[in-house]
């Protein structure tokens, strides 16, 4: 009883898929009788539709920054300024380990340790940064979180220079420089001294950071 | 005024954006109307986009790639092996990605000695269903190269499902429903992982058709 049930709806999957492969074509344009439409028609039409392409083209490729960007790449942990098509400097980085922690007596709350993805500006440029540890640095080494702000400061563990874009998430460096490649970090962009350097120079505040 | 002249001609024939505006379809040609339609179409769908701070996704049938773009500028890019799909407009227009694909993420255990372990490219999915609004499916399938037939036969059920939902819809219901718009993409496994990983909820995507001629 089992086999024939097995072999009838097998066999209604199969009619279902034969029927679907039948009726599924190639998408079609939308107006299908201009494919028929004769090369005089074709031919007026071509030199507006042309221009417009054109146009169009020109709008997209002045949408390009003027000044040098950054590109990050979370998923091979690289970071590159750019300057039109041309790359200016390739860093290797450490981006988001994409690993969670539970949030203390809060129920399901949850950090998710990502870098962030989508385009955004670098707002800020610091020099000799500290660190203001947030909540889940102490959470996630077990200790209680301080009330006392001044104990949440750590200097010298960001590097020389920090670039932000924003929600806490910062461009800086890194005492770990043997994890650089690795996504180790809790969401910002780690790179080594001189990359740092690089970068802050080519940067300004309102350049933008492509993040993938 | 011969030398003024000569620079000018320098000047505009070196200028790195001149020229370059033709070239947002490298494959395009020009002489092509319906070829031509769906370009600027999708130009002026992608101008949109890129005019906003954002990431956003084209995925071009015709030049058989997928691109993850921001401000007109191609980030990445992913060739297509294959592809299929239903004879649909509804492929018109900007798509949001409802939700990424899923990924089983480690916890931090509090306090534990040694280093957790970070998600990889390796943990993201091969194979998955991307949900979009306007009503849209993109099935990412992984290349059947080396497991032919077990591959072949999960795409032919995902098929087999697929139609079989959009009968059964149709039928308890006794209105002539019509089907969710799906295209399917066939590409390589470690490409559809890096996809999946590039993707973020909500993230516009953009889709160039190719034409009958």
């Amino acid at each position: 009883m089992g086999r024939l049930l097995l072999a009838t709806s097998a066999g209604v999957l199969l009619f279902f898929w034969v029927v679907s492969a039948l009726t599924t074509t190639r998408i079609a344009p939308d107006n299908p009788p201009a494919l028929h439409s004769s090369p005089v028609q074709d031919h007026a039409s071509l030199r507006p539709l042309q221009d417009r392409y054109k146009a169009l083209s020109k709008q997209l490729s002045q949408l390009i920054p003027s000044q040098p960007y950054i590109v990050v790449d979370t998923a091979r942990n690289r970071l590159y300024v750019k300057h039109q098509e041309k790359v200016v400097l390739d860093a290797i980085a450490s981006t988001g380990s994409g690993v969670i922690l539970d949030k203390p007596g809060e129920g399901n709350s949850q950090w998710v340790f990502d870098t962030p993805r989508g385009e955004f500006l670098v707002k800020t440029k610091l020099t000799n940064p500290t660190w203001i540890k947030p909540d889940w640095a102490f959470v996630e080494e077990g200790l209680a979180v301080p009330q006392n702000a001044a104990e949440r400061a750590e200097q010298g563990v960001l590097g020389d220079y920090a670039l932000g874009f924003g929600k806490g998430y910062f461009i800086h460096g890194t005492l770990y420089t043997r994890l650089l490649g690795k996504n180790v970090t809790h969401g910002c962009i780690r790179l080594n001294d001189s990359d740092l350097k690089g970068v802050y120079k080519l940067a300004r505040v309102g350049t933008p950071i492509m993040i993938f | 005024m011969m030398k003024l002249c000569a620079i000018l001609i320098l000047f505009v024939f070196t200028t790195p954006s001149w020229g370059k505006e033709l070239e947002a379809f490298p494959d395009l040609q020009l002489n092509d109307v319906q070829g031509l339609k769906e370009a600027t179409r999708v130009l002026e769908e992608e101008v949109k986009l890129a005019a906003r701070p954002q990431t956003y996704v084209l995925i071009d049938l015709v030049g058989s790639t997928i691109q993850i773009k921001g401000r007109g500028i191609g980030l990445h890019q992913i060739p297509i092996i294959r592809w299929s799909g239903e004879s649909r407009n509804e492929l018109k227009g900007i798509h949001k990605l409802v939700a990424r694909p899923s990924v089983v993420r480690r916890k931090i255990d509090p306090g534990a000695a040694g280093e957790q372990e970070p998600i990889s490219l390796a943990d993201m999915p091969a194979d998955y269903v991307l949900s979009c609004s306007p009503s849209m499916t993109i099935a990412v399938v992984p290349s059947t190269a080396g497991k032919t037939l077990l591959r072949s036969a999960a795409i032919l059920g995902k098929s087999g499902w697929h139609y079989v939902q959009h009968w059964a819809s149709s039928f308890f219901t006794d209105t002539p429903s019509t089907p969710t718009p799906h295209l399917q993409l066939t590409i390589a496994a470690d490409h559809a992982q890096s996809l999946a990983w590039s993707l973020v909820d909500g993230m516009a995507i953009v889709i160039r058709r190719p034409t009958d001629k």
